[in-house]
């Protein structure tokens, strides 16, 4: 069953332009959903739409299985982690128990999820202290703890770990794994590709309020990785005439102390014809490897 | 057992705001006024009249001081919406399970808490430390529906300042000399009477406080009831109107924005 159903969503704020235009997407139960795009792409004011803070100009939405018009019965499945840091002017602690309280978890329960979450986000040396005292990564922290202390079927996560150093990012997102075993689903959003990679199940990337490519990390990384580098150790300096042969199949060339290095786009089709080349000049290769596209890679390629 | 959402937010409203700060300016500002001023004013004005009724300042000035913790309680609700929408609660809350509508009746009903602990209070100390009060049992309804008309007046006049300030700066500034002006343009610590100079009597027929005051003045002080329907209902026209003011404009935030 999809936990969201994305159809044709348009959203503009002036009548003008679409901040998000036109984009369908769906995300399974279960499922860590990460969505990708430069800063004003649409991927915020899609959460906003899809956790009911908006609405939406046109197109078809589903949350758990309700249409989005539904609001309040989603707002009670779903919890949601804003881009925008937010808070009560209180301690650390005491805004752990009035979230509780908001979101009637009863108090054995609270205490219990409370002590788990201080300790797992490393806020118990903070927890009397008041949140404006704290720094902006300990805020972000409490602010993403605190949203795990009710029950939910959806989480939406805007940009979860800005400010996060990486030990408790990498608490965190392995948390969220953990969860998202249990059932919970998951819309992700970020900037560190790294993290989108490690965490996320299928990826979206969604430039100008437009999705332009789905699916899950390997996939996007062998269709739209773009340009890779293979590596090669020889056993002498290449000579000119090589290097102009190996030019002249469209690549970019670095040469340093016996090791090339090939650079291109598409590079898999012409591996065979590049080490052709080079045994037929007389060189032994001594070692060969080829440098994987990153995530990173597939963003630049399709966004820019 | 599961609260109603109002409740909650209430409960919430409230813990976030009985700190050190709002404690002090609730109830320091006017114990200061009623025992301070009105001591050192006893010495210079002997006894008010009115209706032929003796009174010391200090008994004259209670109400005053009661119409004033009305306004106070008032802040608590604007000044909530304005941080929550600083801080961001203001979204939060509105992708957890409540909706538009428990969260206004959340600030509302802070305030009307904070007003009625703080008129409590008020009370206390001035049976502690001034004397006693005499008020029938009309009297004392009348009051109790001005505190509660009067606290929902101030709340809309603060949540629309709220809605429409941006800075926080601004915020501060205008709710400051707003509760200065309201304060000493009111009948809070002077009557206004015929030889009130005209266009200060007119300030002070279009503050609200005037009203909060003359009725708890006149119920619980000189326990008379003459005037007090009229000036009720010219409060309760007044806060319906202010209050729809500040629905229309809470219904225009837009969150998320």
């Amino acid at each position: 069953m999809d936990a969201i159903s994305v159809d044709n969503l348009r959203k503009t704020y002036d009548n003008k332009k679409y901040a998000v235009d036109d984009i369908s997407f769906s995300v399974k139960s279960g499922e860590i959903y990460g969505l990708l795009g430069k800063n004003g792409a649409g991927k915020s004011t899609t959460i906003k739409i899809l956790s009911t803070l908006i609405k939406k100009t046109s197109g078809n939405v589903k949350v758990l299985g309700l249409d989005i018009n539904n609001s309040m019965d989603i707002r009670k499945r779903i919890g949601v982690v804003q881009q925008d840091l937010s808070f009560d002017l209180t301690s650390v602690e005491r805004n752990f128990k009035i979230y509780g309280l908001l979101w009637n978890v009863k108090k054995e329960l609270l205490k219990s999820r409370m002590e788990e979450l201080m300790e797992l986000f490393d806020l118990n040396k903070v927890r009397k202290n008041n949140i404006m005292d704290l720094s902006g990564g300990q805020k972000k922290r409490v602010q993403v703890a605190r949203e795990f202390l009710h029950d939910m079927d959806l989480l939406f996560l805007d940009e979860p770990t800005v400010g996060m150093d990486p030990i408790v990012r990498r608490k965190l997102l392995d948390y969220i794994k953990m969860r998202a075993k249990n059932g919970l689903t998951v819309l992700f959003t970020t900037h560190i590709m790294e993290e989108a990679d490690y965490l996320c199940d299928r990826i979206g990337i969604i430039n100008s309020g437009k999705m332009i490519i789905e699916g899950n990390s390997s996939y996007l990384k062998e269709n739209f990785g773009g340009y890779k580098t293979l590596k090669l150790d020889l056993n002498k300096d290449i000579d000119d005439l090589t290097k102009n042969e190996l030019i002249s199949m469209n690549v970019n060339l670095k040469n340093e102390n016996n090791k090339l290095l090939i650079t291109a786009k598409n590079i898999d089709n012409i591996i065979p014809e590049i080490i052709k080349t080079v045994e037929k000049h007389g060189y032994n290769i001594i070692k060969l490897n080829m440098d994987q596209s990153s995530l990173e890679d597939v963003f630049f390629e399709v966004v820019n | 057992m599961k609260l109603p959402d109002s409740l909650r937010l209430t409960i919430r409203n409230f813990k976030v705001n009985s700190d050190p700060g709002t404690i002090m300016f609730m109830l320091g500002l006017p114990t200061l006024y009623l025992l301070v001023l009105g001591f050192m004013y006893q010495s210079l004005i002997p006894a008010v009249t009115f209706n032929n009724v003796n009174v010391s300042y200090t008994d004259f000035l209670m109400p005053g001081i009661m119409a004033m913790e009305v306004m106070t309680a008032g802040t608590v609700g604007g000044s909530m919406l304005w941080s929550d929408r600083r801080f961001f609660m203001f979204e939060q809350l509105l992708v957890g399970p409540f909706n538009r509508l428990s969260y206004l009746f959340g600030l509302i009903l802070v305030s009307l808490i904070f007003s009625i602990i703080g008129n409590a209070i008020m009370l206390a100390i001035f049976y502690l430390f001034v004397g006693k009060l005499v008020f029938t049992g009309v009297g004392l309804i009348y009051s109790i529906l001005t505190l509660f008309v009067g606290t929902i007046i101030f709340t809309s006049i603060y949540l629309i300042i709220s809605i429409k300030t941006k800075k926080m700066q601004t915020y501060n500034t205008i709710t400051i000399v707003l509760f200065f002006v309201v304060d000493f343009t009111s009948s809070a610590f002077y009557p206004i009477t015929a030889k009130t100079p005209y266009s200060l009597r007119l300030i002070s027929y279009a503050n609200p406080l005037t009203y909060i005051t003359n009725i708890t003045r006149n119920a619980l002080v000189f326990s008379s009831l003459s005037g007090v329907l009229s000036e009720f209902l010219v409060l309760t026209i007044a806060t319906v109107i202010v209050f729809g003011i500040a629905l229309k404009l809470y219904d225009g935030v837009k969150p998320g924005m």
